[in-house]
């Protein structure tokens, strides 16, 4: 069970967070624009990265508040939590192969 | 020709209104261990669910009203009364009697919505969104540990300390209005669920202690 | 002092050989795609002289993992036509492979526990029908008479209102199959290669002319690409991306017991799946963990959550033991269908994003998917799970039929 640190409400179980995915990942300016091929990666297409990974959490049984948070792919290590819109945190740690 | 004139609340209505955990009043009675461990419902309190930003003109307005908005996480505002708890940085949950609503001659959700006016933010009546369990005894804290992850220690939580989590598994808020008493307040349709669970949690202090 | 004598040691089912500088084809993966894919390349298509590069030992990852669960009862035509035809090939793989993998066709029930559960379950009883995939419609009654220890009373949270049944979907033994499929590949002059783990990719212009790996750089031309959890991470070596995402996937056993569990009974609703194995622990999975993960372990909440489940579906089980959980590391897709095809490099090849379903499919996976690595074109029977499908927008949605419990 992940021990997450919510910005608001300090750590808190897992089961009381939700999972968002990728963070950082821009609405399409003008989707209208996109080529199929852009649109399916905007869709479809996330990194799914082995290492340092920038994701999006709410706290949905507390706050209700989402944030994004750099978590370890592979130790599931937290190495930090930060607010929705700012800006991905300095890398931790390189990327693990 | 219909009746078309507005409502006028729940008047006349309220001795046939059964609250949320009503059909397990008795076994409540019968699973408390009094000055050991004991639970009730308080069914019915006026509840009141606000979003305003409390840094705002009409944050202080609402402020005004309820006696204070609490600031962070844990923190609760409000009078003798009324108990403001935080559930997030621009939302709260109103907490009073019964009488305070405004269908039997109380003003609180009016005062509020004329509060809050036109500026960004809701006034919504919640009374019949969740109802309350009274925990209270020596043993409480040792009845919710079993189903709360939170740090319940008197040292960490102190008396007058809100906190929206889970207990049992299932979304709670979770107030501790004394050293060894707390209010719970679930959703109504987890009421049922979530009796039984701290009546099932409280059995094993009906008996002798083992050394 | 024990007077017994040692067995002699059984001959090997496959050989540890030195890797090649040079194949006609590289699988990357040692499970049970991977081998699948050699045996059908090397049996059907004549290719033997290929090479399957495992990272650690063969079939550890997922096929070392999974819960053996075999059926086809899949919603759409494409998913019914693929698993079905592995199905099939299950049903003479023992036979063709020499090999008793102990695959027994005991039966997979599917629980409905909402009205919505029981129309969507009819539905795909009717779907299943017209596809040649043998399935029926079970009342609560009939469920009962099929595994006597399910509770179908209806005073519990989620009461059991009925059951697809697909009478030749059952189990099998996970890594005598593997093993059964290694043994076939050596013997046809398949190199299969532990301790191998590819680094890198050599290319030419857009073409693939080699692997890199922690033994060095073997040229071929042809790379298939089946190793699950990791599908992403080989991709982007090879330069290109996949609609993709890795999660954790647990499961548990129980000690053994005596048979009291006749049949699978998978719940999509309440989040658990169970099957009793030859040796007598009972089998139980879920559903993935919310967060991405390549740490082969996930949260323990997700076996509390599904031990609450099997407990109130098999009151029996509140006096069994957890005797040990695991997880394995699932591609998972948008679609919740496998992607098996071309890529956007040329001669390079992908079978991925089986999602929690893998094992079931791995007989057609491997015969499939070696047709369109010999061929360079799809098989008829993976052509409609094409990376393009997403660009297309011809997905085929079978989180009804996947969803929990693949």
């Amino acid at each position: 069970m992940l021990l997450i640190s919510c910005p608001n409400c300090g750590p808190r179980d897992e089961t009381e967070f939700h999972y968002g995915g990728q963070a950082h990942v821009p609405y399409p300016e003008n989707p209208n624009d996109l080529t199929d091929r852009e649109w399916a990666e905007y869709l479809f297409y996330r990194e799914n990265t082995k290492g340092t990974f920038a994701e999006r959490w709410v706290h949905s049984t507390g706050c209700r508040q989402w944030f994004n948070m750099l978590r370890d792919t592979v130790t599931y290590d937290i190495q930090a939590v930060y607010q929705m819109g700012g800006a991905a945190a300095r890398r931790a740690r390189p990327t693990r192969s | 020709m219909a009746n078309t004139a507005a409502f006028t609340g729940i008047n006349g209505l309220r001795e046939i209104r059964r609250s949320p955990a009503s059909h397990l009043a008795e076994a409540f009675d019968t699973g408390s261990v009094q000055g050991t461990v004991t639970l009730n419902e308080g069914p019915f309190q006026t509840m009141v669910g606000v979003r305003v930003d409390r840094s705002s003109e009409a944050g202080a307005r609402i402020a005004s009203v309820t006696g204070g908005l609490p600031e962070r996480c844990g923190d609760v505002g409000g009078t003798e009364r009324v108990s403001v708890l935080w559930l997030g940085p621009q939302e709260f949950l109103v907490v009073a009697p019964e009488d305070a609503h405004d269908s039997l001659g109380g003003d609180l959700i009016g005062s509020l919505k004329s509060a809050l006016g036109d500026a960004a933010g809701q006034v919504v009546d919640l009374s019949a969104n969740r109802t309350t369990f009274e925990l209270s005894g020596p043993r409480a804290r040792a009845v919710l540990e079993k189903g709360c992850a939170l740090d319940l220690h008197p040292r960490t939580l102190k008396p007058g300390t809100a906190l929206n989590t889970e207990v049992g598994n299932i979304p709670v808020a979770l107030f501790k209005t004394g050293e060894e008493s707390f209010r719970l307040f679930p959703r109504a349709s987890f009421a049922d669920y979530l009796g039984r669970w701290l009546l099932d949690a409280m059995r094993e202090f009906a008996s002798p202690e083992v050394p | 002092m024990s007077t017994h004598q040692l067995p002699e040691h059984p001959d090997f089912l496959w050989h540890n050989p030195e890797p090649k500088s040079s194949y006609d084809a590289v699988i990357v993966g040692g499970g049970g795609h991977g081998l699948a894919t050699a045996y059908f390349l090397a049996k059907n298509h004549g290719m033997t002289n290929i090479a399957v590069l495992e990272k650690g030992w063969l079939a550890g990852g997922n096929m070392a993992r999974n819960t053996t669960i075999i059926r086809s009862n899949y919603l759409w035509d494409e998913s019914a036509a693929i698993y079905e035809h592995a199905l099939k090939l299950w049903e003479i793989l023992p036979e063709e492979l020499e090999y008793d993998f102990l695959f027994s066709q005991r039966g997979v029930m599917n629980l409905a526990h909402t009205l919505g559960d029981v129309r969507e379950s009819i539905r795909r009883v009717g779907a299943n029908k017209l596809n040649g995939v043998d399935a029926e419609w079970l009342d609560p009654q009939q469920v009962k008479e099929l595994c006597p220890i399910l509770n179908i009373r209806d005073d519990i949270r989620y009461p059991v209102m009925g059951a697809t049944y697909q009478p030749r979907a059952g189990i099998a033994k996970h890594d005598h199959v593997a093993w059964a499929f290694a043994r076939k590949c050596d013997e046809m002059g398949v190199d299969i290669i532990q301790n191998c783990e590819v680094t890198g990719f050599v290319k030419d212009g857009n073409r693939v002319v080699g692997v890199k790996t922690n033994r060095g750089t073997i040229n071929t031309e042809k790379v298939g690409l089946c190793a699950a959890g990791h599908s992403s991470v080989l991709a982007e070596m090879a330069g290109f991306r996949l609609p993709i995402q890795s999660h954790p996937l647990q499961a548990l056993v129980s000690e053994l017991h005596e048979p009291v569990h006749p049949t699978v009974v998978m719940s999509n609703h309440v989040h658990v799946y169970v099957s009793q194995a030859h040796k007598g622990e009972l089998v139980m999975g879920a559903g993935v963990d919310s967060y991405n993960g390549y740490g082969q372990r996930g949260s323990f909440h997700v076996i509390e959550h599904q031990m609450a489940a099997a407990v109130e579906l098999f009151p029996i089980f509140a006096r069994a033991h957890v005797l040990r959980t695991w997880g394995g590391i699932v591609d998972t897709t948008l679609d919740a269908s496998p992607i098996v095809g071309t890529t956007p490099v040329d001669n390079m090849f992908v079978n991925c994003g089986w999602g929690t379903g893998g094992f079931k499919g791995t007989p057609a996976a491997g015969l499939t998917f070696a047709h369109t690595i010999a061929t360079g074109a799809p098989h008829k029977l993976n052509r409609p799970f094409a990376l393009e499908r997403f660009e297309t927008g011809a997905l085929i949605d079978e989180h009804g039929a996947a969803a929990v419990a693949h």
